[in-house]
């Protein structure tokens, strides 16, 4: 199966601040993939790099394109939501119609149409108009009526209610995707995500911390609901993370066996959410206690 | 070029019309009507202090038989001076839509959605420059030729009054296609000498982190006052070359129709009219406007428009919304 998108040693320096530092990505066609990091970590820098948007170091191939070079043909098959609310303000919304059908060779109006069927997004409206989820939403229908193989959304559903964000991902999902498209996303809500991907990436200080399927991550990780008499003995059995939930030890094993860890409490599969906190260390953990407290 | 660039290219100038319709439709119009107004307002006027419009009829008649040579003088005069105002307008506007073309979609971030797009950077440059040298003009000429023909239709009505013909009075002097193709051509060549002008706003709006037409008056300020303190300290003289006086010349002498055979010496100070006569020669012949392509400093200006915008396509590759 060919690669959608081929990384090696990607690096992108501001200064001496190392937004993106040694990536090494392979990701093959039909998968859903979540680049998960905290803010700051080169999640955006290293989507940048992707679509063409800015220069990097090291080798990046996107669908076989080099796309610093060829950012304008590697779009006819790539697709981007950068984020919400970056449709032209001025613009009507026939008018960005009309515009993405006579510049994109692939964009069908019909798919369009069908999926602003079911909006309140009206023909002749403004942009500037729009709320902010049906500005998403005409966004989406855009993108989705377009035949690309990759399609990139970071942030998409930022700011949005929830049932916007549901209906985004179930429209992506049951619409969209099949075994030729590849989506990256990245997001700061995991737990909407984490169903429907079939990759997990995290990021960290411009370095990927972890980049496994999600298969992988279910049978590496397990978490562990500790009976209060074997917390000491399931700390001698290095776990990577501890919690304390009502009064319950939660422990994050990776790896162990499995025979083992059903001796001393219940096993669970970890969340995305769990997993980040407990990868991503003590420090941001930290560092988020302190933005909620503030 | 392909049929799809040019398809492309074509709906990306539009999209410029349908950004800024202030600019290129309603303020076109806008001058239509008040042209409109004022002269109606002035006839209305000139009917009240004369009876029963007995002097202006009489003027007409008379105009009807002057020499042909002198009514094409007056008509195609009147008709020129009845456009000035909406390519003096139109400069001006194209000053503000070009300082701003590559800065306000950085600015509200749609960047990220016009580079979503199978579009390359050096096209949609050429689609900001192109807009400006070629549909903009056109859509003011189209505004003017409207406007003139309005006015004809009042004369008629006037002459049919005054109970002359008004085709031989009117519409014959003022020989419509060469007028437009006067003008249509001049607004050409103008938009080729204005080029290096048009190229350094663009360009200033490609990089400029914010008030690109601030940006692009105060860099050649502040490099001619540079060049004059210099020139003043080391020399005691003023400079022979100064940068903000070239371009204040240009932008001068550009301007129609007014784009005749002046010509300002080296001083930049000394303008000799002795051999500007009112004649129709000064609006109405082509090789005024063609005269400009044979002076070097056509060539040199598109020269240095070409590496302006080679500057432009390079900052808008690396500009993102940041």
């Amino acid at each position: 199966m060919s690669l959608t998108i081929h990384a090696r040693n990607l690096k992108r320096h501001y200064g001496s601040n190392r937004a993106v530092d040694g990536i090494d990505l392979e990701i093959p066609a039909g998968r859903i993939v979540g680049l998960i990091g905290p803010n700051g970590a080169g999640k955006t820098t290293a989507l940048k790099a992707i679509l063409g948007l800015t220069g990097f170091e090291g080798e990046l191939e996107v669908l076989g394109r080099k796309p610093n070079k060829d950012r304008d043909e590697l779009m006819e098959d790539v697709c981007f939501i950068a984020d919400v609310a970056v449709l032209p303000r001025w613009a009507r919304v026939w008018q960005v119609i009309e515009m993405t059908e006579r510049l994109h060779p692939r964009f069908s109006r019909e798919r369009c149409m069908h999926y602003l069927q079911n909006t309140k997004v009206k023909q002749n409206a403004k942009v500037k108009t729009l709320s902010k989820g049906m500005v998403v939403q005409l966004h989406l229908a855009l993108v989705m009526a377009i035949d690309a193989k990759l399609l990139v959304l970071d942030e998409p559903t930022l700011g949005l209610d929830i049932l916007f964000r549901k209906r985004f991902y179930s429209n992506l999902l049951n619409e969209y995707f099949d075994e030729e498209r590849t989506i990256l996303i990245t997001t700061h809500q995991v737990e909407e995500v984490e169903h429907i991907l079939t990759d997990l990436m995290f990021i960290k200080d411009g370095k990927l911390v972890l980049n496994a399927t999600m298969d992988a991550v279910h049978e590496r990780y397990r978490e562990v609901m500790v009976k209060p008499d074997h917390v000491d003995e399931a700390r001698a059995l290095n776990p990577i993370h501890e919690r304390v939930l009502f009064g319950r030890h939660i422990f994050l094993f990776d790896g162990g066996d499995t025979a083992r860890l059903k001796e001393i409490g219940e096993l669970h599969r970890p969340s995305v959410a769990d997993l980040f906190v407990a990868l991503m260390g003590e420090e941001y953990e930290n560092r988020s206690l302190a933005e909620e407290a503030a | 070029m392909s049929m799809r660039m040019t398809n492309n290219l074509w709906t990306l100038m539009r999209r410029e019309l349908w950004e800024s319709p202030g600019a290129f439709k309603w303020a076109p119009i806008t001058i239509l009507g008040l042209t409109l107004f004022f002269l109606v307002f002035g006839l209305i006027l000139g009917s009240r202090f004369d009876n029963e419009m007995a002097f202006t009829l009489d003027a007409i008649r008379q105009f009807a038989d002057v020499p042909a040579d002198q009514k094409r003088l007056f008509v195609t005069g009147a008709l020129f001076s009845v456009s000035t105002l909406f390519f003096q307008v139109l400069l001006l506007v194209l000053v503000f839509y070009l300082s701003s073309c590559l800065y306000d979609e950085r600015k509200d971030r749609s960047i990220l959605f016009w580079k979503s797009l199978p579009v390359s950077d050096s096209m949609t440059v050429a689609s900001k420059i192109l807009t400006a040298i070629l549909l903009a003009p056109a859509m003011y000429l189209a505004v003017v030729i409207v406007t003139q023909l309005i006015v004809l239709l009042i004369a008629t009505v006037y002459g049919w009054m005054a109970g002359i013909n008004p085709f031989t009075a009117f519409w014959l002097p003022a020989s419509l296609p060469h007028l437009w193709a006067v003008m249509a051509l001049g607004l050409l060549i103008q938009g080729l000498w204005l080029l290096p002008v048009y190229a350094w706003l663009v360009f200033c709006s490609s990089w400029a982190p914010r008030v690109p037409i601030l940006v692009a008056v105060a860099v050649p300020a502040v490099i001619s006052l540079l060049q004059h303190a210099w020139s003043l300290l080391s020399s005691f003289d003023m400079p022979q070359l100064n940068v903000g006086l070239i371009i204040l010349k240009r932008l001068g002498s550009g301007i129609l129709p007014s784009n005749v055979g002046w010509r300002v010496d080296s001083n930049g100070n000394e303008i000799d009219l002795t051999d500007v006569e009112f004649s129709e020669q000064l609006f109405m012949s082509f090789s005024n406007s063609l005269d400009f392509l044979f002076r070097p400093g056509m060539w040199i200006g598109i020269g240095i428009a070409l590496v302006l915008l080679a500057g432009s396509v390079w900052f808008r590759r690396r500009a993102t919304d940041t």
